[in-house]
């Protein structure tokens, strides 16, 4: 019997600040039992995210060059390295409670699990590779980055970015995910045809509800609407 | 006293690195409030406390990377008394029970000339390290047998923890595999050992860990392949079709004996002017979409109490590749003569072959044609794509005997079959449905629609 | 179909054997080897038998019986006692293109011929590359009280020349079929009929004349799950019947039938160990270098992640099998020892 599951598909792009403050706060409610597992779905404008291990000289263009190409760097409090986040790409935050004996592990092989079963529905082959690179593959170019932070070491922040039809030439400016001989690759690049993020979404929460055993009701408004107020940080 | 450890994220996750102390010694701390900020090599977060009181004792530096389980912190709960307590030390992971060999079971031997059967023998030495871990629980209880040793490699079982029911407290292949089938797992993580359990309050319960799959038993020379993603999702999909569906299935002949000669005749002319093979598939299609045509519910699919009926035609086409079976569709099929569906055909399937279709291409098919004749099958039951009603197979064209005009004569004979729903239609339909392909193969002329 | 008679000449009531089933149509094991060699007889000219009374006598134990009349006495020939002239003449003819069978009135006096059978019969293919299909055929094995002039089992001493098929069927269709496979393999084999068997042990045998038994293919004959007993010849009906009583008491034996000793069907064998976990190797040869001493063995290297217990051999000690009959009874195997070693290798 799958358990009730809230999807929440704000229309994006959504500012980065605005999302992360919204995710966290709907972390909190999660894990007073307010709310049930969520999964948010969006894209946002250009965004360069820094984890704990990013280092400095990882980022390769300026801040003035990120900036006057449109796009802002954050610093954040998920591990990993350097990641970019921009519109082509399908973003899932999903705020999941592991409980209090927690399997991080297999928290995130099931996340990678709903993207290749994402991408097999929609034809494109693509794999997990050996157990300490998260993320998902086709050969040596990463076309889905994950990076996962634990609430209270029990419910999930952040998750997964899946490269639909991303302009790929942004991730020039950064050493991404500090692995400098991995390339970045995008569904659109490896079938050669326009993939947008329309277009993979439903397989996305798809295989998301088969993996975790969910059935998705939409959230309600009010939690939709939080993710919309425009940032006011730059 | 409560003895904070670095906790146990998951599975396979064995150390932590302190990033921050978030508190410190002499702090007050309530429930659950962050303690310190850590980093594995899978997730970061923030540890909170179980209780409500005052650290007493920080017992690692910030930076410092240390094992799961390790105590990293004390705190005094409230109304406890702040007594700096010696760490608990982590408990050995399984007893060492090291004692001289047991002495060998007394088992009487049959004096009989004609058979001797040898008497089981203790060994002389200390069998290795993996009974080292075994308790002396019995005469016999260090004697492990191969086939013991073996089943509890392949399943990571610690045999210190299994009891023996064989002769002296042997440990014996009953024994391990009444463990392995109860999907017990001897070799437990070590847990983080908070004094009381922290209580959430109402949260819901966490997703269930992932089940142990149950254990593969090989015989001598046999493997075990891991199944790929698409291999998974084409197991699901059929598995769900056929749990689905009230399949029926029903099979007609047909004889295509001027089909076969049309195409001798003018298959080279085709594939020069159109630049793609003339198949038989084409021309199926082509007779298959005008009964479609004629028989709505066909072309339909059940949604909840509806039948719903589609207005255009969408043709799945099956084509298997190196990964598995995927079913490209021909959108808007009834739309295109016989020359158009053969270039989607070819088109689709090349693309198909080389992993390039688009999510569109794969969805949306409202009948579908599988084609396993060329692999030389003369009936196939195919499983429905779902949601259609009926998915046709259109096996191999061989030459039989039948008759003609109360003759035996030798015709091109080829067999069609639908697998169709039967909560949408029934038998007569499904019938009819296949005797209009029928006359349309064997009575229309395609020599005009094939643009020569 | 009833027993018709033919009145003829010789001493025994000559009829074709496929007459000589019973009512119900089942055949014994005897009844069953005669029936092959005579089907084999009528299908290819070639094939002629010889040995020592086979002719007008119509065989020690009346399996050729009938023979001499419709064959005649160029295809059922009579010989002197000279087992090694009937394996010379056995070969020479092979080697002119003709396919002998040759009868020994007691397996225990084919080593009068050991010379030709090892040195020459088992050989001849690999020095000259001229095959010799050749069927050697004897009443084998002990427990009618025969003593040690009429009770080998040889199979040993010839499975260690390397170049003959060795065969102990247990049942009558699985002796028929086998036969008639051995008459038609172009190599030497070495078909040894249980004496016990002949006329204890009838089963319904196919009759289709092309009904063939693959040599080197062994059956199980009783499924089980604890214990696996292999075993061949007249040892397999004592191990069914350990195995019935077994069952009573909750402990399941599979049996596992040979049929031919040499070269034997490994894989069958490995299959049942991986099964039950457990081996008990049962056989009439001598314990010490019997053809269960290389199937242990075997067991033993191949098996070795598979077995819960050691591989246990039971079978009678290297001496000459006695006449008296409770000494005989202690000398072989009996299903009381097979229920012990079986129980024992349970409780291991």
């Amino acid at each position: 019997m799958p358990r009730a599951a809230w999807l929440l598909r704000p229309p994006g792009p959504v500012p980065y600040d605005a999302a992360n403050a919204a995710m966290h706060r709907l972390a909190e409610r999660r894990l007073t039992g307010e709310i049930p597992d969520t999964l948010i779905l969006l894209e946002h404008p250009p965004v360069f995210t820094a984890g704990r291990r990013a280092k400095d000289d990882e980022l390769l263009w300026d801040p003035a060059s990120v900036q006057a190409r449109g796009g802002i760097v954050r610093k954040i409090d998920r591990g990993g390295s350097f990641t970019f986040h921009g519109p082509g790409q399908l973003v899932g935050y999903p705020i999941i409670d592991l409980g209090t004996t927690p399997d991080a592990g297999g928290y995130l092989r099931r996340l990678e699990d709903v993207v290749i079963g994402a991408c097999a529905e929609l034809g494109v082959s693509v794999d997990r590779r050996a157990e300490v690179q998260t993320g998902v593959w086709h050969g040596d170019d990463k076309v889905c980055a994950i990076g996962v932070r634990l609430l209270r070491a029990r419910v999930t922040l952040h998750g997964f970015a899946l490269n639909c039809d991303t302009d790929l030439s942004w991730f020039a400016g950064i050493v991404a995910c500090g692995l400098p001989d991995r390339g970045v690759t995008s569904l659109s690049e490896l079938t050669g045809r326009a993939i947008r993020v329309e277009a993979v979404r439903p397989s996305v929460e798809r295989a998301f509800a088969s993996s975790f055993d969910v059935a998705f009701e939409d959230a309600p408004d009010e939690i939709v609407e939080a993710f919309t107020v425009a940032a006011d940080v730059a | 006293m409560t003895s904070i450890q670095m906790p146990q994220l998951g599975e396979t996750i064995v150390e932590g690195t302190i990033l921050k102390w978030l508190k410190h010694e002499g702090d007050a701390v309530v429930r659950d409030e962050a303690l310190f900020e850590i980093s594995t090599d899978k997730v970061d977060t923030e540890v909170p406390s179980p209780v409500a009181g005052t650290v007493t004792k920080i017992l690692v530096d910030e930076g410092a990377t240390v094992p799961v389980g390790t105590i990293v912190m004390e705190v005094a709960e409230e109304g406890a008394p702040a007594v700096a307590a010696a760490p608990v030390a982590p408990a050995p992971a399984g007893a060492a029970a090291a004692d001289a060999p047991p002495a060998p079971a007394a088992e009487p031997v049959g004096v009989v000339v004609a058979s001797s059967i040898p008497a089981p023998v203790a060994p002389v030495s200390q069998p290795a390290q993996v009974a080292a871990s075994v308790p002396d629980r019995g005469p016999r209880s260090q004697i492990l047998s191969p086939l013991v040793r073996r089943l509890a490699r392949e399943h990571s079982l610690d045999l210190g923890q299994i009891a023996g029911t064989g002769t002296g407290g042997r440990i014996t292949k009953n024994d391990v595999l009444a463990v392995i089938a109860s999907g017990g797992k001897t070799a437990a993580a070590p847990a983080v050992a908070t004094a009381t359990a922290p209580d959430l309050g109402t949260a819901e319960p966490a997703a269930p860990p992932a089940a142990a799959a149950p254990p593969i038993q090989l015989g001598v020379g046999d493997e075990a392949v891991p199944m790929t993603h698409i291999r998974r999702a084409i197991a699901e999909h059929m598995l769900a079709s056929t749990q689905a569906t009230a399949r029926a299935w029903t099979l007609v002949e047909v004889n295509v004996d001027h089909l076969v000669r049309l195409r001798e005749r003018v298959k080279d002319d085709f594939e020069r002017k159109h630049g793609v093979k003339l198949t038989y598939l084409p021309m199926v299609v082509r007779a298959t979409v005008d009964a479609l045509q004629a028989f709505p519910d066909v072309n339909a699919r059940l949604d909840g109490e509806n039948i719903v009926r589609h207005r255009l035609v969408n043709m799945g086409i099956a084509v298997s590749y190196d990964a598995g079976l995927i079913v490209p569709v021909i959108k808007g099929v009834d739309g295109m003569n016989t020359v158009g569906v053969a270039r989607a055909i070819a088109d689709l399937a090349a693309r198909a072959r080389a992993h390039q279709l688009t999510p569109d291409e794969v969805q949306g098919a409202t009948f579908t044609i599988t084609n396993p004749g060329p692999y030389g099958s003369v009936a196939s039951v195919p499983i429905i794509n779902q949601p259609n009603v009926g998915i046709l197979s259109f096996d191999a064209i061989v030459k039989r005997a039948v008759v003609v005009d109360d003759a035996i004569a030798i015709r091109s004979m080829v067999n069609i079959s639908m697998s169709w729903d039967h909560r949408v239609i029934d038998g007569e339909l499904a019938t009819r449905f296949l005797a209009r392909v029928r006359q349309n193969l064997e009575t229309w002329d395609f020599a005009e629609d094939l643009g020569l | 179909m009833s027993t018709q008679t033919v009145e003829s000449g010789a001493a025994g009531h000559g009829a074709e054997p496929r007459g000589k089933r019973d009512d119900d149509g089942q055949a014994t094991y005897l009844i069953a080897i005669a029936e092959a060699l005579w089907e084999e007889m009528e299908r290819d000219e070639r094939v002629y038998m010889l040995g020592e009374d086979i002719g007008v006598y119509g065989g020690a134990f009346k399996v050729t019986e009938g023979f001499i009349d419709r064959f005649g006495p160029d295809r059922v020939m009579d010989t002197p006692i000279a087992e090694e002239t009937i394996v010379g003449m056995a070969v020479g003819s092979a080697m002119e293109g003709l396919r002998p069978v040759a009868e020994f009135q007691y397996a225990d006096f084919m080593s009068s011929g050991f010379d030709e059978i090892t040195t020459v019969l088992s050989r001849y293919h690999y020095r000259a590359g001229v095959p010799l299909p050749v069927v050697l055929r004897a009443p084998s094995g002990g427990g009618v009280r025969a003593s040690s002039f009429h009770s080998i089992n040889p199979e040993p001493w010839y499975a260690y020349a390397g170049g003959i098929k060795i065969m102990c069927p247990a049942f009558p269709s699985d002796a028929k079929g086998l036969l008639k496979s051995a008459v038609r393999d172009d190599n030497p084999s070495m078909f040894l009929e249980h004496k016990w068997i002949y006329r204890r042990i009838k089963e319904q045998v196919p009759t289709e004349p092309d009904f063939l038994v693959p040599i080197s293919s062994a059956a199980v004959k009783r499924e089980g799950t604890d214990v696996s007993v292999i075993t061949y010849g007249a040892m397999v009906h004592k191990a069914l019947e350990a195995a019935e009583s077994l069952a009573q008491r909750g402990v399941s034996a599979e049996v596992v039938d040979l049929r031919t000793v040499y070269p034997y069907d490994e894989e069958t064998v490995l299959r049942s160990i991986e099964k039950t976990a457990h081996a008990l190797v049962l056989y009439e040869s001598y314990r010490f270098l019997g053809i269960g001493s290389e199937v242990a063995a075997m067991i033993a290297e191949k098996a070795f992640e598979h077995l819960d217990a050691p591989v246990v051999r039971l079978a009678p000690p290297n001496v000459p099998v006695p006449f008296s009959p409770p000494l005989e009874d202690a000398f072989l195997p009996q299903v009381a020892d097979i229920e012990a070693a079986v129980d024992r290798l349970a409780a291991w």
